[in-house]
């Protein structure tokens, strides 16, 4: 059904009707209004039509009729992405909104894995796993009610459960992509086609990888298969406080190391307690740094066990132990965390992987930038949050919220600060997109970037697939 | 051109960080909220723009100039339903992104600015010249009842509404028949004229204090003292606009399900089904997340014996729409059509034979969209529903016997009121005790109200374990219930235990006061 016409001057307006039907593309300018920006403030072209494929054989199609008219094509997940990636570079783009593509195609609990079409969300995966028993590894990015699962593992996303299964590329066995040519490739044992998909490493090098993190630039994601496991019932949680940063870093590094929890959240200063949870720590003034921590296990005593531990540490390392309700919340409100933060602004992200041990040391370098600009009195309130990932490294999450349009320069030049400082302090975006890339590309090393172009060049000779993306903005 | 309402909400589009939870959230699972892909009008038309992220984007590139008010806009601009469903799944302020209310704004914005859909023009004219939007004669209003004689005087007005004063006809005459048999002393007004709800929700705003004025005065002139009406957009202009656009009148608006509901609570009224029947329900938006009623309906259905309610998976808070609020139906008849076929699968997924609503306009909307999807669940409004279920006064037991431990863990709230204080006025927590369900509303400092039923809207639902229960009235002070209260929150056992959910987002709890609270339990 269609409300609003279409304007009908993209020039492959006519071309994509006859692949999706008319329902399902659209030029109008009202429309693709929508389709401007993703959830950061960053902007560039406005797609030129957007169409919504379906299926495999249209997204096939789609790319053909790209091919041959060397039209640049733009991927879009769910647009909840926060660096701007899945905007097209270039004019009358065509983009691909990939939503429509959400279904289960196959729970394979032999071997237990899950695929999925590449545009389903994270929380709806997670609520059609539980009903069969399962859950996830990896769980999704924070923002992960509206990321797909494609937009995530073309991302680097990390976010829930990262502590225990790391980042969301870290779960996928295998991929179904649309190459450039509109050929259609299975990775991992997909290689096969006599076997199921089971593994990632086999007979060849892992393809699956090439594709994880390209930011649609070498091919279409259109199924993605993930490794699931026991849905597991026995929660244990704890909330600890630290008088030194120092502190409650090295006792994050501890439990990380052992791999304990399957989340595990630090707040790095007072402030970011209180920009998240105002009056947490009101009763505990000595208190300087937090942690949240989320044991998940499908044994009672063992997840008593391992909290007990966890506690040991925290306890070890001059931690208090501040009881459980903050990460009850953080637990039982999942994929509700961030939202409620807006309240304080438009949000400006400085998201990156560091070594857990320098988090003192970057949050050194902020807090005189915050001080600099006389924050959070100047009515721009920041939030620093850390999240263990697989093995012993952590994101940084640090953000700040511009409360107002008239505050919004002022925030720009915070954060663009902010973002040199997590450079130089040695942090890497895990996603980029035009908020990181710049930067990025300034230190790139020459024989990297010239391996990634060499393999673009190769996969995408006409340069259709999210063209000048890793080019600079 | 100047868009002056729409302006007034800058800041609060400014808040909007476009996390699309609006568009595709499932919270059903992860979070435990029923939220499922809230926007029906989206669901149907496929692109963003339909959904609240993208019609924020959309105006706020209206205010900055990128795009133009032209007839595209005021196509799209009448495909919302204001249904609610995406504020309330928002979070980004204390009551989620104003989204209806702003589409209202700009609606009257582009009105102002002499675009229009000739149809809305229409009905304008028709609530004008004869008090309906339905070019009917303002004569003929009152007669489906009848040739009757109404009292000038009654302790209660049935305000009948226009669609099921010259549409949903049945609505209307069982309304009435049912009032008739539980004896109730009440009239209709002579001249009734449109709520004027629909120009509100068009635009079209001129007309609406006229008519609110004449409405209100009118039932003044019987002396009621409480307005009954069965619909529900009726019911949210009464209730929520008229108040907002600053008419004042003393006496009290209920809906009939809430008016059926307290006299099942008095034991006034009683309903049987002589065959075991399974039913479902959908909530009106006027009637649920405008004016937040959600419980009252159900309590009526659940008081009708033999009578199983079953859910649909999105209910409540995050019940998606029938899609014909807003205007939608009457500018675009097919979308309503497919919103409402998409609503009756959910109602066919529950397994219900039958899916009772409470507003006729979703009666309506509903009944032509399971003809246009070839649909066979029965779709009958409340009244209609319950009438031949009454049965006579003697009969009527009232509320059964309450949960003996319940009872007392009301009774000792009830003397503890201090543990609310902090709270503020208006706070509103569910207790679940085994499913058995009361709460607790704070009225002032250390005031609180405790009622036997299951809360409208709650802040947040604890639920307890019947030894956690038995434990907690043990304390005699204030503070040895917090203190207790924290330790079985924190160290739960399988006997004796304490859990929460959250039912509002953490803004607004915190603007509540539930920080004070969670400080003397001991939980932060
Ligand atoms: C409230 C909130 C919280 C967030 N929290 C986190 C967090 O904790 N961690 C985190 O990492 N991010 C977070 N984000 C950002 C966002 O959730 C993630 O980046 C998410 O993975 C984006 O997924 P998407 O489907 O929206 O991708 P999009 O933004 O639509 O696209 C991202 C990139 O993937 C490409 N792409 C999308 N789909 C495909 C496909 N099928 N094939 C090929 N390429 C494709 C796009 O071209 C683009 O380059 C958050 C965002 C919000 C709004
Ligand atoms: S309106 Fe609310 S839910 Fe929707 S995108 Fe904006 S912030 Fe998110
Ligand atoms: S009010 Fe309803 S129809 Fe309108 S955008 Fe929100 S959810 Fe969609």
């Amino acid at each position: 059904m269609r409300i609003v016409t279409s304007s009908k001057g993209h020039p492959l307006y006519e071309e994509l009707v006859s692949i999706v039907g008319a329902d399902r593309v659209t030029d109008s300018p009202v429309i693709l209004s929508a389709y401007s920006k993703d959830a950061s403030h960053l902007t560039a072209e406005r797609p030129g039509i957007v169409v919504l494929p379906q299926s495999v054989e249209e997204v096939q199609a789609i790319v053909r009729l790209c091919a041959s008219t060397k039209t640049a094509l733009v991927t879009a997940g769910g647009r909840n992405g926060i660096c701007g990636a899945c905007l097209p570079r270039v004019r009358d783009a065509v983009m691909l909104d990939m939503v429509k593509m959400d279904g289960l195609v196959r729970l394979d609990e032999d071997v237990m894995t899950v695929t999925v079409e590449a545009g389903l969300r994270w929380a709806e995966l997670i609520h059609m796993l539980d009903e069969r028993g399962y859950k996830l590894g990896f769980r999704g990015p924070y923002g992960g009610s509206a990321g797909t699962v494609g937009g995530s593992v073309s991302s680097n996303s990390i976010g829930y459960a990262a502590s225990k299964f790391g980042p969301a590329n870290e779960g996928v066995v295998s991929l179904q992509v649309v190459l450039a040519n509109g050929e259609v490739l299975r990775t991992g044992t997909g290689w096969n086609p006599n076997a199921s998909l089971f593994g990632r490493y086999s007979a060849y090098n892992d393809l699956t990888g090439l594709f994880l993190g390209d930011y649609g630039t070498l091919g279409v994601k259109t199924k993605v298969t993930l490794k699931i496991y026991p849905r597991a019932e026995h929660l244990a949680y704890g909330d600890f406080g630290f008088k030194t940063l120092e502190d409650a870093t090295a006792a994050f590094l501890e439990i990380q190391k052992r791999g304990l929890t399957e989340e595990l959240n630090l707040l790095a200063d007072r402030q970011s307690t209180d920009t998240f949870f105002p009056g947490f720590l009101d009763s505990h003034p000595e208190i300087k740094a937090m942690f949240a921590a989320i044991v998940q296990e499908d044994d009672e005593e063992l997840a008593r066990r391992k909290m007990e531990i966890v506690r040991e540490i925290a306890l070890r390392h001059g931690g208090k132990d501040l009881g459980n309700f903050a990460s009850q919340m953080h637990w039982g409100e999942m994929f509700n965390l961030v939202q409620p933060l807006f309240n304080n602004g438009f949000w400006l992200n400085t998201c990156h992987l560091r070594p857990i041990p320098s988090i003192p040391t970057v949050m050194k370098r902020l807090w005189v930038i915050f001080k600099k600009y006389k924050m959070p009195k100047n009515g721009i309130k920041w939030i620093a949050s850390c999240l263990g990932s697989e093995r012993a490294y952590t994101t940084g999450w640090f953000t700040i919220f511009s409360p107002t349009r008239e505050k919004m320069d002022e925030a720009l030049k915070i954060w663009n600060e902010m973002l040199d400082a997590i450079m130089e302090t040695g942090g890497c975006p895990y996603w980029s997109g035009r908020l990181w890339e710049n930067r990025v590309l300034a230190r790139t090393d020459p024989v990297f970037l010239a391996t990634y172009r060499t393999l673009k060049r190769a996969l995408d000779p006409d340069n259709i697939l999210n063209p000048h993306v890793f080019e600079g903005v | 051109m100047e868009l002056r309402n729409l302006q007034q909400y800058q800041d609060e589009l400014w808040l909007c960080a476009r996390c699309g939870d609006c568009s595709l959230a499932d919270k059903i699972v992860a979070s435990h909220r029923d939220v499922y892909h809230p926007c029906a009008v989206k669901n149907v038309l496929g692109f963003e723009a339909y959904a609240s992220r993208g019609r924020i984007m959309i105006m706020n590139d209206l205010l900055d100039g990128a795009l133009e008010v032209n007839q595209d806009v005021v196509d799209w601009l009448y495909t919302c339903t204001t249904c609610k469903s995406c504020q309330e799944a928002c979070m980004a302020t204390a009551e989620g992104i104003r989204l209806p209310e702003m589409v209202e704004a700009l609606r009257r914005d582009v009105v102002a600015a002499g675009f229009d859909v000739p149809r809305h023009r229409e009905i304008e004219e028709s609530i004008v010249a004869e008090g309906n939007p339905y070019r009917e004669l303002a004569s003929k209003r009152l007669e489906l009842f009848g040739d009757r004689d109404w009292p000038e005087q009654a302790e209660v007005v049935y305000f009948v509404g226009c669609t099921s004063a010259y549409r949903e006809k049945e609505i209307a005459q069982t309304t009435v028949e049912l009032l008739d048999k539980i004896g109730v002393d009440y009239t209709v007004l002579q001249d009734e004229r449109c709520c004027g709800s629909v120009l509100l929700r068009l635009g079209h705003t001129e007309h609406f204090d006229e008519l609110t004025r004449h409405n209100i005065e009118a039932i003044e002139r019987t002396g009621a003292k409480t307005v009954v009406t069965a619909c529900a957009g009726c019911y949210r202009t009464w209730k929520i606009d008229m108040p907002r656009e600053g008419h004042k009148y003393k006496f009290e608006v209920l809906h009939i399900t809430e008016y059926l509901d307290r006299l099942v609570q008095e034991g006034r009224v009683a309903f049987e089904s002589p065959e075991p029947i399974v039913v479902t329900y959908h909530d009106p938006c006027h009637l649920g997340r405008h004016a937040e009623v959600y419980e009252a309906p159900r309590r009526v259905l659940q008081a009708v014996r033999s009578l199983e309610l079953v859910e649909m998976r999105t209910n409540r808070r995050y019940a998606h729409c029938c899609g014909s609020g807003g205007g939608v139906k009457s500018t675009y008849g097919q979308l309503a059509n497919q919103v409402a076929a998409n609503r009756l699968e959910e109602a066919e997924e529950t397994g219900a034979t039958t899916l009772v609503t409470a507003c006729p306009f979703c009666h309506r909307g509903l009944t032509d969209g399971a003809k246009y999807a070839g649909k066979e669940i029965d779709i009958v409004d409340l009244p209609t529903f319950v009438l031949p279920y009454l049965v006579e006064r003697e009969k009527a037991v009232g509320v059964e016997g309450e949960n003996p431990l319940k009872e007392r863990f009301m009774e000792y709230l009830r003397a503890h009121p201090k543990i609310f204080d902090g709270l503020k006025r208006g706070a509103v927590i569910d207790y679940d005790i085994d499913g058995d369900r009361f709460h607790v509303l704070v009225t002032g400092k250390s005031a609180i109200e405790v009622q036997p039923v299951r809360a409208e809207n709650p802040d947040v639902e604890l639920l307890f374990s019947r030894g956690a229960v038995e434990r907690l009235i043990q304390n005699e002070s204030e503070d040895d219930y917090a203190a207790e209260f924290g330790r079985l929150f924190k160290e739960p056992t399988d006997e004796e235990w304490i859990k929460f959910n959250l039912r509002l987002n953490i803004v607004k709890l915190l603007m509540k006061g539930y920080r004070k609270f969670a400080q003397k339990a001991g939980l932060i």
